[in-house]
């Protein structure tokens, strides 16, 4: 399944309706549709807030597989920004030392199974990947 | 959909999906906050780090002066959302 978005935040919802309907046409388990919305959401955010232009538009495909749900997110026109490498805000630091911020990227990386990134030609490319539970 | 409510006991009350197309609602109802109250999360089923976002810039603010939000009736997911950021140690979750 797969579908455009404009790259900006009033699109959220229709990314979101369009990770329901996936997840209802191929029996994805809530546990697992939540991680997946959560991670989408924060990569999809960030290319909005980051690629430097709300003109453009971001392409979600997803696909069941065997054991496991493979979401790819293609942002174009933009610089490169490595999320398997990106690090993110402490979390091992008092209260008024914690950042507002900078934790999506973090949290989405502990919840998934696989995140891949590759660029080229001012392309990048997000692949999630969350194992469907036996 | 999201909704933030106070009920009769001045608990904040979430439901649905705090998400970051929802920061500002959750906003119009945290950024007065200033004294400690509880915020339940029986019926909010999805949070995203904008939401944490929101309610750690309540729970800096409140701590400045002493208060705090304490956090009731997560969903397992949400928990476990919690605890990679790392906020059960900055939050009180029962």
């Amino acid at each position: 399944m797969q579908q455009q978005f404009p790259r900006t935040m009033h699109a959220l919802e229709s990314v979101f309706g369009f990770l329901g309907r996936f997840a209802e046409e191929n029996s994805v388990p809530p546990d697992v549709s939540f991680v997946l919305n959560l991670a989408v959401e924060e990569f999809f955010t960030n290319m909005v807030k980051y690629s430097g232009s709300t003109d453009g538009s971001v392409d979600i495909s997803a696909v069941r597989e065997p054991g496991r749900i493979v979401i790819a997110l293609v942002n174009r026109g933009v610089e490169p920004f490595d999320v398997t490498v990106a690090k993110g805000s402490p979390t091992d630091v008092p209260l008024q030392e914690r950042p507002v911020g900078g934790l999506g990227i973090k949290i989405a990386r502990e919840m998934l199974d696989g995140l891949d990134y590759s660029y080229s030609d001012r392309t990048s490319r997000i692949t999630l990947i969350k194992n469907l539970e036996r | 959909m999201f909704t933030i409510s106070r009920d009769e006991s001045g608990n904040i009350l979430l439901a649905g999906r705090l998400d970051a197309s929802q920061v500002d609602a959750a906003a119009a109802i945290l950024d007065p906050l200033t004294t400690s109250c509880i915020v339940d999360f029986k019926n909010l089923d999805y949070i995203s780090s904008a939401g944490l976002g929101i309610l750690l810039k309540t729970q800096k603010r409140l701590g400045a002066s002493g208060q705090s939000i304490t956090l009731i009736n997560m969903n397992k997911m949400i928990r476990d959302v919690f605890h990679i950021a790392r906020f059960d140690l900055i939050f009180t979750i029962r």
